[in-house]
């Protein structure tokens, strides 16, 4: 690598969590999360980790589902091909708008360094161990397919308002309304996958100011965790989830990566 | 537009997660590079700013102005160098940084940086190889060369090296097919436009044959007779000078319209002396194959096809003299009256004249 290493310890570590991982996290950035009645939002992909990403612009060959739901119901995210924000939602009623981003798969072939450092990055214990037990050493190829949603709200929030699933393969569903929390409650989440709940998976709560300081947990049998929030502003919540790849697929595994974003209040 | 082609191509490669970085650079003339990185600002600035160290702050840098992006990223110039690299021969270079910040668009539109790296292409350097670590999307390289009509584009991911680009242009490779063609046309040019002394011979034939069994004979004799001169003098089995050969070939027309006048009919020693007459135009164009250049990987194909050339370009003259004369003419009681012997006299005298002009009497 070019990077000189003549700096101090600390920003040296910082270096190193900058460093590009063998696999990268995909949320929703909306413009803002707490718009007026009647305005419109950009909502922005994005592709890094701890919060530092690259925009992806609107790309009709890897969307295979871009929705917002309100109160009215589900409707597609529209936006121009190739552009960043890669698309726009309008907050034509205060209340909760839950925005989707399901893609279609993407395949990437990695040296057994990093899938393997990726896999110990995720939590896929289980995928580790079956590799080992198989005696699988080598390279491999995968399929990785992005579940990531937002939570936007319009408006006061009421009672009634609060995340809902929206079918995706991997999916997070925030249990309770993050609008109506403060900082240093509790958000009960529930991971799904294919719509029944996912036990023993690595979930992760990344905040916006503090990427590093990461909150981890694995689901329990009903798929729930429960993270205590401790500031305000933009957080993250993402799990991947890992299966052998479907015959004739032209991989041998299958990954699926689930987020939510959203804001909390100071 | 260009964005969306570049869009739609890389999407059917592979359904890549393609993000806003473009990287472009141009290689004048081994002299100088300059290549031009757009990017995302915000996202540049924030990724430089955690490298840096600083507080992630609450507030997307989004937020920011063009100009505080701009001020921004020009104070971390320094770090940004320790993730790109611009190498020659594997040997990375420090370009000069020019870093500029253009507003968006509109509300909405994002605000793209473009950051222009220039420097001096080290001499000698063979090839050209780029890395940038400030993305974690796909994006596309293009690298033009002073001598390219069009960039190459090469897709990378964040921190992966390009394969190396060469700066010394090869020689293109030329095909079988292209070196066949190139010697087929020389082959017929060698007859049409350039030979008119072999253009007169093949008319020489025309004008006294009849009939179109006689005309084919002769000239079937005359290919046979040129191919075995035209490949024994290329292999360097026979060799007979230029100086003897190009009076031979004049004479050899000059006999032709002779006897066209003398004769009144076709005698059958005529198809013997149009062999040996081939024999002396094979090593002619011999002498010319040779001026040209045979190439060394192709040079069976390159001798077959020019001969397969010369012999279009003699079909072609007899083809158009039989366009202009009309085989029914040939039977009329003026014909030799009208045509063959106003052609042969001028004929003859032309193949005169050449012969005396080629033995170096420098008429």
């Amino acid at each position: 690598m070019l990077l000189q290493w003549r700096l101090s310890f600390v920003v040296a570590s910082i270096l190193l969590s900058v460093t590009p991982l063998a696999a990268h996290d995909m949320w929703i950035e909306p413009m803002t999360f707490s718009p007026e009645a009647g305005e419109i939002v950009g909502v922005r992909l994005r592709v890094g980790q701890d919060f530092l990403g690259d925009p992806i612009p609107r790309d009709p060959a890897l969307i295979n589902q871009f929705v917002v739901e309100d109160a009215e119901g589900r409707k597609p995210v529209v936006g121009r091909t190739g552009a960043d924000p890669a698309g726009f939602v309008r907050a034509a009623m205060p209340g909760m708008l839950v925005i989707g981003y399901r893609s279609n798969p993407s395949a990437v072939e990695e040296t057994a360094e990093k899938f393997n450092q990726y896999l110990k990055e995720e939590g896929l214990d289980a995928v580790a161990a079956l590799r080992a037990s198989r005696g699988q050493s080598g390279a491999t190829r995968e399929m990785f397919s992005r579940c990531a949603k937002s939570l936007v709200l319009s408006g006061s929030p009421g009672k009634a308002q609060g995340d809902r699933a929206l079918g995706f393969t991997l999916e997070l569903v925030a249990e309770r309304n993050p609008y109506t929390m403060a900082a240093g409650q509790d958000l009960p989440v529930r991971l799904t996958y294919e719509n029944r709940p996912l036990a023993g998976a690595l979930v992760v709560a990344i905040n916006r100011a503090n990427p590093a300081q990461k909150l981890t947990a694995r689901s329990g049998k009903d798929g729930r965790v429960r993270f205590r929030l401790p500031r305000g502003g933009m957080w993250m919540i993402k799990a991947v989830h890992m299966i052998e790849a479907p015959a004739g697929a032209n991989a041998e595994w299958a990954s699926y990566w689930a987020s939510l974003t959203f804001e909390l209040a100071s | 537009m260009v964005c969306l082609a570049l869009f739609v191509s890389a999407t059917i490669l592979q359904a890549h997660e393609i993000g806003t970085t473009r990287v472009s650079a141009a290689l004048h003339e081994g002299r100088s590079y300059d290549i031009e990185i757009v990017t995302d600002a915000p996202s540049l600035v924030e990724k430089l700013d955690a490298v840096a160290g600083s507080p992630m702050s609450s507030v997307p840098s989004s937020a920011l102005s063009p100009t505080a992006l701009r001020d921004r990223l020009v104070a971390g110039e320094d770090l940004f160098r320790q993730r790109f690299a611009v190498a020659f021969d594997g040997a990375a270079t420090r370009p000069a940084i020019l870093f500029s910040v253009t507003p968006a668009a509109d509300e909405v539109s994002p605000i793209l940086a473009t950051i222009r790296l220039t420097g001096a292409i080290p001499q000698g350097a063979r090839n050209f190889t780029w890395d940038y670590s400030w993305t974690f999307a796909s994006y596309a390289l293009s690298v033009k060369s002073a001598d390219a009509a069009d960039p190459t584009v090469e897709w990378l991911e964040g921190g992966q090296a390009s394969t190396p680009f060469s700066l010394t242009t090869p020689a293109p490779r030329v095909t079988r097919a292209a070196t066949a063609w190139r010697y087929a046309t020389l082959g017929f040019t060698h007859i049409v436009p350039h030979g008119l002394d072999h253009m007169l011979f093949v008319i020489g034939i025309f004008l006294f044959s009849r009939k179109l069994r006689t005309v084919l004979w002769q000239v079937s004799a005359f290919t046979v007779a040129h191919s075995l001169t035209l490949g024994l003098s290329i292999y360097g089995l026979i060799s007979v000078p230029p100086a003897v050969v190009e009076p031979l070939i004049a004479i050899s027309i000059a006999y032709i319209a002779i006897e066209n006048l003398v004769l009144t009919e076709l005698k059958p020693w005529r198809i013997a002396l149009v062999f040996a007459f081939g024999l002396l135009h094979g090593m002619g164009f011999a002498g010319a194959l040779q001026e040209l250049g045979l190439p060394r990987s192709q040079f069976l194909t390159a001798l077959l096809t020019f001969n397969i050339g010369v012999e279009a370009g003699q079909l072609a003259v007899i083809g158009a003299a039989f366009l202009l004369v009309g085989w029914q003419c040939s039977h009329r009681v003026w014909y030799r009256h009208r045509v063959v012997v106003p052609a042969s006299v001028l004929i003859g005298c032309t193949a005169v004249y050449w012969t005396v002009a080629r033995l170096g009497f420098g008429l």
